[in-house]
């Protein structure tokens, strides 16, 4: 350092450290996004403003207390649970068009969609890479079966109170640890060709 | 400042670890969404696959395949279990179907042509202006000048095709392009039998082979393929296949012993074969059939046949066919079958004759392991092989259309223009009135066509088919759409050639037609209707309802106690077979036999269109994309040809150039040129950054057909499709042929650089 002046140590120093800096901030995110919910992927904005609460919500919360089922119609059935056609929404909302300036607004959009005969394009809330596969049904039929619980209330053991959310987001990591802590607590198989197939 | 190598190493290094690492862990805009679709009907659930059975229009064996549905989109094609031709397995030409579906090149709708006839240009117009201009055209014509050609078109739709051309006063032709007219005919006179044979290759012990590349192309290759398989490894002991061929085809590279012949001989060598049978094995022939077929001279009658008398003729050697002979004799069940290039020749159905005479020699009629029949179809006025036109008759139309005697032709599912090129099918038709085609892509007929009138793909359309040959009992394989008509635009789009027949009919006037149906559907479920009434197979049902879900679920309806009348057969006289081959060229202007065979996918050239099919590997160049020529390896040596040099090929009928293949797995004097290529039209379809090449048909390769002489047996007059003489000549070009074999140890002709691993510093 002896031919160096203030100036430049000083400068040297801040890029040092702003250096730290960015590579804390990489840390965060990676550490973030390894270990649990990341925090970019949370709540995205949909194409309508569905309210769950509205739906799912029960009636002494203002809501109309749907099954998940009601909608979500595979999710007994097979792996996917599904989201449900725009024709599936049609058959209450062409009686049903909203209360509020609102609700009558996103409606209106479920409508167009209908009449023009387009698909809606939702932002995937919860999504498992493409080398894991996660089938709906057995894991709803061993907890409905062996726990006497409602299919509805088995969904909330992942997808936390959707029925709450006005936005839904993602709650649980859902990252190999989490599925692997729960197939050992409930003695489920974890062979890794159970979900790695 | 100066960037060393290593700075440069370094920015590279982290540029690419950047880019890895941005962007591969990024997710795909896509796999980000999920979709409310717009409708969804109860039996179809995202993430549910959903399987229908149908039958496939690929190639003619009318086999029974099942698709993989989701959503409403077709995924995968498969083998139908359930069904007793394609039993679970399919051809490389099935599963490209799913390329026919989604083909970029397809006609979306009905078009008229606004150009000169063949420039390609037309303006789209509706449905409604199709038919109006269709039905006013039709009515202007004299009926007995408007003929049909589709290809051979069996069930229902073959039914409405001959109801709706008899009513109308027309005439119907069916086009086959490497004809079976020869072996229809063995069939029909030697065994008095309308439908094909069974081969039963599966219980025979030896199966002598002339030509027919079964396990490949020929006829039901997926029902022989199984049979093979069964010959092979299903039993205690393993079957004995021996070719005999002028070309080393797929079926000769899995026999236990392959051997060419000089092409036409192959009848001399049948003959042959008798003789020694007759002298040396006389307690294994069926002497009734001796007797019969020498007029009771026994061995004598074919004493000019002697193998050391046709030994030079033929190519074989003398010890060969007495061992063949003796081999046959040996074996309990022996089968002799012939076909391919073996009957294109000018003497094609005499040496067919021949070849399945041995059968009655060797008491192989109507035995295991020997030729079976197949039971006429259940449905009534199914014949489809009546109307399949011999190559003398395509010749009288191209004849009648320069001469402006043909009004109006309809074509469906047959392309003319390609497959007659040699005898200029399109040159002719510039004295034809009207040319309409139904054609579902742009092929050469349809781009001479004045209107287009677009058809269905069978995975959209309803029908039904009668495999030809059969498995030996009765068997009906139903089609239907497996998903929506992938073009229905309003007004516009695709409609099935059946419901437009119906729907002509209507128009022309309706009774003299006996066209009662108001849709295909209908015609197809009146047919169902037939077979339900049968009350036996393999669905039977007394609601009619019940019986056509089931029919439709399993693919078809089958039955297999149902075998018809084995025919009491008469075999023929084996002295009045005796024929030579004639050739069109002289030998020595000319000194290779030309072969043309079928591709294993792109067959005669309707496959031309599909990517998978033009990358396919042939199974035994593991070429793609080009016409090659299999030349001898020696013959090439002499001449100086290496592989990938392009040759021109030259017959009396005109030139077509080819990439050199040499193998010593060639008879000396034959050139072998696989079909389908060579197209003007066809795949269409652009690629590349600035869509200056086509992907696939067009403009690629050469048409084979086209240099064919056209000599015809002369008892048939079906196309002796391999009796042309060519001579070859250098061009001087050469280009790597597109292959996977070879690439260890590298082969490179002289002055051209291995990528790598050459290891040799001379270069």
């Amino acid at each position: 350092m002896r031919n160096t002046s203030p100036i430049v140590f000083i400068a040297a120093s801040i890029i040092a450290l702003g250096g730290l800096g960015v590579t804390a901030v990489v840390a965060f995110f990676v550490l973030n996004a390894w270990f649990g919910v990341s925090v970019l992927a949370q709540a995205p904005d949909q194409p309508i403003d569905f309210p769950h609460t509205v739906h799912a919500g029960t009636v002494e919360e203002g809501g109309i207390g749907l099954d998940c089922t009601f909608c979500h119609r595979n999710v007994t059935d097979g792996a996917a649970a599904t989201v449900p056609s725009v024709q599936q929404c049609m058959f209450c909302h062409s009686q049903i068009t909203g209360t509020t300036a609102q609700a009558e607004r996103e409606i209106a959009k479920l409508t167009a969609a209908s009449e023009a005969g387009d698909p809606i394009n939702w932002k995937r809330v919860h999504r498992l890479p493409d080398h894991v596969e996660f089938v709906h049904d057995a894991h709803i039929r061993y907890f409905a079966e062996q726990n006497g619980v409602e299919a509805s209330a088995v969904c909330s053991t992942c997808h936390g109170d959707v029925a709450s959310m006005t936005k839904v987001k993602q709650v649980r990591a859902l990252k190999m640890g989490d599925c692997v802590d729960c197939h050992r607590e409930y003695s489920a198989p974890t062979d890794c060709t159970i979900c790695h197939r | 400042m100066t960037t060393t190598r290593r700075d440069f190493l370094k920015w590279s290094g982290v540029g690419a670890l950047g880019t890895v690492v941005f962007v591969g862990c990024g997710i795909p805009e896509e796999e980000l969404l999920i979709q409310s679709p717009a409708t969804m009907p109860e039996n179809m659930v995202s993430g549910l696959e959903a399987w229908y059975a149908t039958s496939c229009a690929q190639c003619g064996a009318g086999e029974g395949v099942i698709v993989r549905i989701i959503e409403g989109r077709a995924i995968k094609i498969e083998g139908n279990t359930d069904h007793p031709v394609s039993r679970g397995k399919t051809s490389v030409r099935c599963q490209a179907g799913l390329q026919a579906l989604y083909n970029p090149d397809r006609v979306d709708g009905p078009m008229k042509r606004t150009g000169e006839r063949g420039s390609g240009d037309f303006m789209p117009i509706t449905w409604n202006q199709a038919l109006d201009e269709l039905t006013a055209g039709l009515q202007s014509q004299d009926p007995s000048s408007v003929t049909m050609i589709t290809d051979p078109m069996r069930g229902t739709l073959g039914k409405i095709a001959k109801r709706f051309m008899n009513g109308y006063g027309g005439s119907h032709m069916a086009l086959e392009s490497m004809e079976n007219t020869v072996l229809r005919r063995v069939s029909r006179e030697l065994f008095q039998q309308d439908q094909l044979p069974v081969f039963e290759i599966e219980k025979a012990d030896y199966v002598l082979n002339f030509g027919a590349d079964f396990l490949s192309t020929w006829l039901s290759p997926v029902q022989y393929s199984r049979a093979y398989g069964q010959f092979r490894q299903g039993r205690n002991h393993r079957g004995t296949l021996v070719q005999l061929e002028p070309r080393m085809s797929m079926t000769a590279a899995n026999a236990d012993k392959w051997h060419y012949l000089n092409p036409g001989t192959e009848g001399t060598v049948a003959l042959s074969i008798a003789y020694v049978l007759m002298s040396d094995s006389a307690d294994r022939l069926d002497p009734a059939a001796v007797d019969a077929m020498t007029g009771g001279a026994g061995a004598q009658a074919l004493s000019a046949f002697a193998p050391e008398s046709v030994a030079g003729n033929t190519g074989l050697s003398a010890e060969y066919i007495r061992k063949i002979a003796h081999d046959l004799a040996a074996s309990q069940h022996s089968l002799v079958i012939g076909g391919g290039s073996a009957a294109a020749h000018t003497n094609g159905l005499a040496s067919m004759k021949a070849i399945y005479s041995l059968n009655f020699l060797l008491d192989s009629i109507n035995k295991d392991g020997g030729i079976k029949f197949n039971p006429s179809s259940p449905l009534s006025e199914e014949d489809a092989a009546s109307d399949v036109a011999a190559f003398a008759d395509w010749e009288d139309l191209r004849n009648r259309m320069s001469g402006g005697q043909v009004g109006a032709l309809l074509v469906h599912g047959a392309n003319p223009a390609y497959t007659l090129e040699s005898i200029d099918f399109a040159a002719a038709a510039n004295g034809v009135g009207t040319i309409v085609s139904f054609a579902s892509f742009m092929d050469e007929t349809a781009a001479l066509a004045d209107l287009i009138l677009p058809d269905h793909t069978y995975l959209e359309s309803w029908g039904d088919d009668v495999p030809n040959p059969g498995p030996g009992y009765q068997v009906v394989t139903f089609q239907q759409p497996v998903v929506f008509p992938f073009h229905q635009e309003g007004g516009r789009g695709t409609r099935a050639f059946g419901d437009v027949l119906l729907d002509l009919a209507r128009r022309l006037g309706g009774t003299g037609f006996n066209l009662p149906w108001p849709t295909m559907k209908d015609a197809v479920r009146a047919s169902a209707q037939e077979l339900q009434g049968l009350n036996r197979g393999s669905v039977r049902a007394a609601d009619f309802e019940a019986f056509w879900i089931s029919a439709l679920q399993r693919g078809g309806w089958w039955d297999e106690s149902f075998k018809g009348d084995q025919p009491a057969v008469s075999p023929p006289s084996l002295a009045e077979l005796a024929a030579n081959p004639d050739f069109s060229g002289g030998m020595g202007e000319y000194p290779f036999y030309l072969i043309p065979f079928q591709s294993n996918s792109i067959t005669d050239g309707r496959g031309a269109n599909l990517p998978w099919l033009q990358a396919a590997p042939d199974p035994m160049t593991t070429a793609t994309w080009e016409t090659w020529v299999e030349i001898n390896q020696r013959r090439a040596d002499e001449l100086d040809i290496k592989e990938g040099d392009i040759l021109d090929i030259q017959s009396p009928s005109g030139t077509i150039r080819a990439l050199a293949y040499p193998t010593p797995a060639a008879h000396p004097d034959v050139l072998s040129i696989p079909t389908g290529l060579g197209h003007t039209h066809y795949g269409n379809y652009k690629i590349g950054p600035d869509l200056s090449r086509t992907l696939v048909a067009k403009d690629r390769g050469s048409n084979v057909m086209s240099i064919v002489s056209p000599l015809k047996d002369g008892q048939t007059n079906a196309l002796a499709w391999s009796a042309t003489r060519v001579r070859i000549s250098k061009t001087g070009e050469w280009v790597r042929l597109p292959k996977f074999e070879g690439a260890v140890p590298p082969q490179f002709p002289d002055g051209l650089f291995p990528l790598y691993g050459r290891g040799d510093a001379t270069h």
